[in-house]
């Protein structure tokens, strides 16, 4: 196949303003505005999210038991992140531990929805970008685009493997997208042997696969020296900021449960708290030009859109976990994150991975990690236990975090004695990402556009920035906090003056 | 299970007001048990309605669509051709339907059905949290039902 199409022609622009409306490869609906100075260079860049859904007062006076199959509506991306981030947060409103078997149910069903979602992100979203490159012209740089390059026999595999992990959440979850079966302490139905032979199946292939896809990132991208240095130039798609995910009791990295760590740029580690801690550590700023919030580390606070050790901005996501997390449970995984530590401390990386590009190495380790851990909890034959539902207690307040595909994802539920919602919170991974991606565009636009040079190829080298968090905006956009508040978007100039008012509903 | 040769889709989101049009023509024709047909539903989007549609010879999709100039409760029919641009309907990593149905054209041409038709109703609101449609959308809907009956006959 040919080589990828890195960097193309530039032409000079005298706008003074460079819209990129819708963005492309992006759930939901997103806006990034960059100002150019006199001279042309990109003085300001903002990264706008100009929806509201209001989720949360939709929720509230429902039964709280309602609530894992109306959260996981949010969206149809992630799902089954919230339906078991709910599930984990009725455990906690119910007091209820759920069964050894529940838990395995659980963490099976969510490598399906990994393995399902990793897969879909890097072939579909980012493999445009390395496969053909972020200059190739637009309507090839796409899932068509890469099939055409690498093959039709591997499109197929990519498209089997995908499905794979639906099935997966179909068999336990009840529905492939939607899922049904999470209750408070436990699962509504258990799996019979037929099911979890199918799954071991199917879990096995997922290994091999995930093999190959480390092998094509490794072939495609790191052998790629033009690749290497976007990933590692350090001035564009870098940021040095804090990181956060869950860990088990021994550090590694764990999707369905466990404490939230936090670390600081340069490792340290900040906090390690249970879910029902998080409102000392996490904090929501608000913006006034995007509805989107940015949450942050509260003990140190929002200090503005700025990296460092000062800021309170942190991330999250595949690259978040590996940061604060000393690796993964499995051996391929284990080895491949090994690898991975090796080939930047040659770089001169002391710390955590700041570099942006570095998610998507993350994501395609985690897909390995997922098929291995599904292999694991397939082959294990006490799953098929019908003792699926622990005791369940009388209804209060709860927590539950799990890791989406995307980061950190928190769920926060008050119940009165009846089991009735009276209130709800939702911290979701692309949210507290947010404040990261929004800074990271500015950065890149700051770093790549100079004299007024723009092409379509760099502009989308931009929009690579905020790729890497495969973020989803109508899951991070679902808070309303006042029925009568005006639903606008206001466009600003670099001196801040408004020039325009974007009205969406 | 041994598949039907046409399948009904019932595509949208039954918590964003019409949005949820697909899901209810679905709901109230597998009522009528139909012969020869599968009805199924889907709060999906792109690759994972490909894959449902797999194995059929024809698939008749039902959604909620926006379009400019357009009053809500106009009732359209289209083909896999007027598709090839859409900003919503790209759900599952933004890959939407049409680059979906390609992709299953590329790498399993064999499997996917000859006849792909979408029936679409002119939304009014498909952002407001809420389980009914609007009134103009919902006085529409029996002739939206008709028209998905007649394209499956």
């Amino acid at each position: 196949m040919a080589g990828p199409m890195i960097f193309d022609q530039k032409v000079k622009t005298d706008k003074k303003r460079i819209t990129i409306d819708p963005v492309t490869r992006l759930e939901g609906h997103g806006k990034i505005d960059i100002f150019l100075d006199e001279k042309g260079d990109c003085k300001n860049a903002y990264w706008q999210v100009p929806e509201l859904r209001g989720f949360e007062r939709f929720c509230i006076g429902r039964h709280v038991g309602e609530l894992p199959v109306l959260t996981n509506r949010l969206c149809g991306v992630c799902p089954a992140a919230h339906h078991l981030a709910s599930a984990r947060a009725l455990d906690a409103v119910f007091s209820a531990e759920p069964t050894p078997t529940a838990h395995k149910l659980r963490e099976l069903f969510y490598m399906g929805q990994y393995v399902h979602s990793h897969i879909a992100h890097f072939y579909a979203l980012a493999a445009p970008d390395f496969v053909l490159g972020p200059a190739a012209p637009a309507n090839k740089r796409n899932i068509l685009g890469v099939v055409e390059a690498v093959g039709v026999p591997i499109g197929a595999e990519v498209i089997k493997h995908r499905h794979y992990g639906q099935k997966v959440q179909e068999i336990i979850g009840g529905r492939a997208t939607h899922p049904v079966f999470g209750i408070p302490g436990g699962v509504s139905k258990p799996i019979t042997e037929e099911e979890r032979a199918e799954m071991e199946t199917m879990a096995k292939s997922c290994v091999e696969f995930g093999k190959f896809t480390l092998k094509l990132f490794n072939d495609v991208v790191l052998a790629n020296k033009d690749y290497m240095g976007l990933i590692t130039n350090g001035k564009s798609f870098y940021q040095e900021t804090n990181y956060m995910g869950l860990v088990d009791e021994n550090d590694k990295i764990n999707f369905y449960r466990g404490k939230v760590k936090v670390v600081s740029p340069d490792g340290k580690e900040l906090a390690k708290f249970e879910p029902k801690d998080y409102l000392k550590y996490i904090a929501e700023h608000v913006e006034p030009w995007t509805y989107m919030k940015m949450p942050i580390f509260k003990p140190i606070g929002w200090k503005g859109l700025v990296d460092g050790a000062a800021s309170g901005i942190y991330r999250v996501g595949p690259l978040g976990r590996l940061n604060v997390a000393k690796g993964f449970t499995t051996p391929l995984a284990q080895a491949a994150y090994e690898n991975m530590v090796k080939t930047v401390r040659s770089l001169g990386v002391t710390g955590p991975v700041h570099h942006t590009l570095a998610y998507h190495w993350a994501r395609v380790i985690e897909l390995q990690y997922a098929a291995e851990k599904m292999l694991e909890l397939a082959s294990d034959k006490t799953i098929t236990s019908t003792d699926v539902r622990g005791k369940i207690g009388e209804p209060k307040e709860g927590v539950g975090i799990v890791e989406a595909p995307r980061g950190t994802l928190i769920h926060h539920y008050k119940s009165d004695k009846d089991g009735i919602c009276t209130g709800i919170n939702m911290v979701v991974a692309t949210t507290n990402n947010n404040a990261a991606i929004a800074h990271e565009i500015k950065k890149n636009a700051m770093a790549l556009i100079k004299d007024g040079m723009v092409s379509p190829g760099l502009l989308n080298i931009i929009e690579m920035g905020f790729r890497c968090y495969d973020p989803c905006n109508s899951c991070g956009t679902h808070i309303l906090p006042d029925g009568s508040r005006a639903l606008e978007v206001r466009i600003l100039d670099s001196d801040g003056n408004v020039k325009q008012t974007l009205k969406n509903f | 299970m041994k598949k039907n040769r046409a399948l009904l889709l019932g595509i949208g989101n039954p918590l964003l007001t019409d949005d949820g049009i697909g899901i209810a023509v679905a709901r109230e024709l597998a009522k009528r048990r139909l012969p020869g047909i599968d009805i199924e539903e889907a709060t999906a989007s792109g690759i994972e309605v490909m894959e449902m549609m797999l194995d059929y010879e024809k698939v008749v999709v039902v959604d909620a669509i926006m379009m400019p100039d357009r009053e809500p409760g106009e009732i359209m029919r289209l083909e896999e051709k007027d598709f090839s641009h859409t900003v919503h309907g790209s759900s599952p990593h933004g890959v939407n339907i049409s680059t979906a149905i390609a992709l299953g054209r590329q790498t399993s041409p064999e499997r996917m059905p000859k006849e792909i038709v979408f029936i679409a109703m002119q939304a009014e609101d498909v952002s407001t949290f809420g389980e009914r449609q609007t009134k103009k959308v919902a006085r529409k809907m029996p002739e939206l039902v008709d028209a998905v009956v007649r394209e499956m006959q």
